[in-house]
């Protein structure tokens, strides 16, 4: 149990630091992400294969990429499945990409977002991006903004990551934790605010909703930074420029000219990871709960203006997994 | 191991005016020249500063052979890349002296982008005694002259002219971490994260691809180079460290493209260690050939490893820094220390090797006796001919006087940086910002 804490802290440790090096003075270092990514990963497979009495890993454990395997429109099929029960329907519906089916929640993403953008490194990850649907890249990439505004809170974050990414996670849980579809049982806490979100139910290919959906998350958060001051303007322009900053022309890598660094394609390597994670949002309420209890309960504690969501609920979020997708 | 090393003269930042630790005052790179003459260090700030050994006289015994500012220059400023809207450090990440072949001194130095050669030459003699210009410089009225005269040369006070002599930039897209000039004194080569170029010291306006690390698919990198270094001799053969821990040996005749390595050093990881840092604390930050040109130097952040050029299997030698570490790796790399690049050393007869650690100590591995020590670059340690004294870190167990425990190391001091004469037992030791310069007292000669 402790290796999955520590990996768990690990993972978030890591993802910090990747962010933080896209504002390093001097451009993104290669060598020390790359390093970073490897230590993620390992993090990453240790949580996997870690089994834990509390939590659904009825699946084969230690598949270091569950995810390529699950297309969209296979409900539970795939790595869902192996996470075991269909999740707690607040994590459930958080993460409702695209079709009403929540149980594939933004594991479905990873492979689409590979699918736009490939990512920038650690042998294995690269499995996680097979298929999938484009549009799921924009319901990525769109979450990006969220935690744009988050940024400013990671400053305030603490080194152990939980003070930091479950106000991210509170912001990037967009809309996409609206029922869509109304597929979320009611006395969801997470759905509850959904309720007063703008975002429409979304089709799969449809973007647009969120910006908008981010912004009434964000107030919902009230004492969260950030707050409707960093919403993006509601449409589909805004979405597309994070998306063509962060992806360079990487499709074949060719070399031209003007060659990048392709360093943007760390940002990317991030929400294939953070898709992985998604399965961690699987977890019960009470196994997660009790596991991470220790871990975020002083994060938790500091967060004020948590109105939106219930304790239990968002410690099962897995937030720093939706902070790393919203990198 | 006989040597004791004291304090050759007061740490150089005392009594200048950047003494404060700005961090543009950081020492990013210490070398000494072929002969040991002079010693050039670079700080984050771009500039170079160069040190020059007084000669030892009979009138000031104590002060013989001290080290002095010889000449201070701005070498690199920060930059702005427009196009893909990434500011260029002007930190310098290496300097590496040229074979002196005339009167004037040269060395190549480097940021993350540029890299330069500056000349740097002496003045001492000014002539005087013009026709047509008179002391100032300014024009004679001609009617006034009434006699020729020879001008003739009059010492002066020493200048030291510094010019940059040639500029090797657009060569890399990614971060240069390590230049080195070939034995054949004509190229040099530059590395970055996944290329290496060979360069001519006349061209500046094209260099060679020798090595590309760089995957069709960046998804699928899985390691970058961090070091490389020109064999001593061979001016064929050249190394490379990479990020996973191995080394290649290239050979510059079998190919133009240096892709496939002539052998391959690596070893195999022991198992029992393993963690999640395994591959951080495997990548090797520094190569160094020795002076024979036999062997090869690499560090890691636990360990130096000393390699045979002949067995690609194992290293030979394997010397623990500061293994008490290991335990703590976790918290290293919330901290950022766990990436810290350590440099390495050999002294001239390549029997002692030596690099830095953290709390200001750097060590010093014996070869032949397989003794080590380590010492810590502090201001008590740097009185003027004061012995340092070896210190020691406890972990746990019995604890002497003046141990340091583990849990108190400061790890914000760190000796990244080190270098050693290359004839005697000379050392220079970067802590932050400042230059420590120590010397063995039992006989200056290396053994």
């Amino acid at each position: 149990m402790e290796f999955k804490l520590e990996a768990h802290r690990i993972v978030s440790i890591s993802l910090g630091k990747i962010y933080n090096s896209r504002v390093q003075r001097g451009g993104i270092k290669l060598h020390k992400n790359l390093l970073v990514s490897l230590v993620l990963r390992s993090a990453r497979q240790v949580y996997l294969s870690d089994p834990c009495p509390g939590l659904y890993l009825a699946g084969p454990a230690g598949t270091p990429a569950p995810p390529p395997q699950q297309q969209p429109g296979e409900p539970a099929a795939g790595p869902p499945a192996g996470w075991g029960e269909p999740p707690p329907p607040a994590a459930r519906a958080s993460w409702p990409e695209t079709e009403p089916q929540p149980e594939r929640s933004s594991v479905s993403d990873a492979p689409r977002v590979g699918d736009e953008v490939p990512v920038a490194t650690v042998t294995g990850v690269g499995d996680v991006f097979q298929g999938g649907e484009a549009d799921a890249t924009e319901a990525a990439w769109s979450r990006v903004e969220g935690p744009r505004q988050a940024a400013a809170r990671e400053a305030e974050g603490t080194a152990g990551g939980w003070g930091v990414f479950p106000e991210v996670s509170r912001a990037a849980r967009r809309p996409c934790g609206c029922p869509l579809g109304g597929e979320d049982p009611p006395g969801t806490p997470a759905a509850t605010p959904c309720a007063a979100c703008c975002c429409a139910p979304r089709p799969a290919e449809d973007e647009s909703p969120a910006p908008p959906a981010v912004c009434p998350r964000k107030r919902c958060a009230a004492g969260v930074g950030g707050g409707p001051a960093g919403c993006p303007a509601p449409g589909s322009t805004p979405l597309k420029k994070p998306r063509r900053n962060l992806e360079h022309p990487p499709s074949g890598g060719e070399d031209d000219d003007a060659e990048e660094m392709e360093t943007g394609n760390v940002a990317n390597l991030i929400s294939i990871f953070g898709s992985s994670f998604s399965g961690l949002l699987r977890k019960s309420p009470g196994g997660g709960r009790e596991e991470e209890e220790g871990e975020e309960s002083g994060p938790e504690a500091a967060e004020p203006g948590q109105i939106c969501c219930d304790k239990p609920v968002l410690r099962d979020m897995n937030p720093w997994s939706t902070a790393i997708v919203a990198f | 191991m006989g040597l004791s090393f004291f304090s050759k003269n007061l740490p150089i930042q005392e009594g200048q005016p950047w003494a404060l630790t700005t961090p543009a005052d950081i020492i990013s790179t210490v070398e000494f020249n072929h002969t040991g003459e002079l010693l050039a260090t670079g700080d984050k700030g771009g500039r170079v500063v160069i040190f020059q050994r007084e000669p030892e006289s009979k009138n000031a015994p104590h002060s013989q052979g001290e080290y002095d500012v010889y000449s201070t220059f701005q070498s690199h400023e920060p930059e702005f890349d427009y196009l893909k809207s990434l500011e260029i450090e002007e930190k310098i990440n290496k300097i590496k002296w040229l074979p002196q072949q005339n009167a004037a001194h040269s060395l190549l130095s480097t940021n993350d982008k540029t890299i330069k050669l500056w000349k740097i030459t002496e003045r001492d003699k000014r002539p005087e005694g013009y026709n047509l210009k008179d002391e100032e410089g300014k024009l004679k009225d001609l009617s006034t002259v009434t006699s020729l005269q020879v001008p003739v040369l009059k010492p002066m006070d020493l200048m030291v002219e510094v010019s940059p002599r040639r500029i090797f930039a657009n060569g890399h897209t990614y971060h240069i971490n390590s230049i080195s000039v070939n034995s054949d004194c004509e190229t040099y080569m530059s590395a970055d994260d996944l290329r290496i170029n060979l360069w001519h010291l006349a061209i500046t306006d094209r260099s060679f691809n020798i090595v590309d690390i760089k995957p069709a698919n960046m998804e699928d990198l899985t390691e970058v180079i961090t070091a490389s270094e020109f064999h001593p001799h061979h001016c064929n053969l050249f190394v490379y460290s990479s990020s996973k821990g191995s080394l290649r040996l290239c050979d510059m005749r079998a190919a133009a493209l240096c892709d496939k390595h002539s052998k391959l050093f690596e070893e195999p990881e022991d198992p029992s260690n393993r963690s999640f840092f395994s591959e951080i604390i495997s990548s090797v930050s520094d190569v160094k050939f020795s002076h024979s040109g036999r062997y090869m130097l690499t560090r890691d952040y636990l360990t130096v490893k000393v390699w045979d050029l002949n067995m690609e299997a194992r290293p030979i030698e394997t010397y623990q820094v500061h293994d008490y570490l290991r335990s703590k790796l976790c918290s290293l790399y919330e901290n950022d220390c766990i990436f810290d690049k350590f440099e390495c050393a050999w002294n001239g007869s390549d029997s002692v090797i030596m690099t830095g650690a953290y709390n200001n100590f750097f060590r010093m591995f014996d070869r032949n006796t397989k003794r080590d020590v380590t010492l810590e670059a502090s201001r008590e340690s740097s009185k003027p001919r004061a012995v340092l004294k070896p210190r020691r870190v406890c972990v746990g167990g019995k604890r002497r006087r003046d141990d340091i425990s583990v849990d108190s190391l400061d790890f914000t001091k760190k000796i990244l940086h080190t270098a050693w004469h290359p004839a005697e037992n000379i050392i220079a030791i970067a802590a932050t910002n400042n230059l420590y310069i120590f010397q063995d007292k039992v006989n200056s000669d290396m053994h």
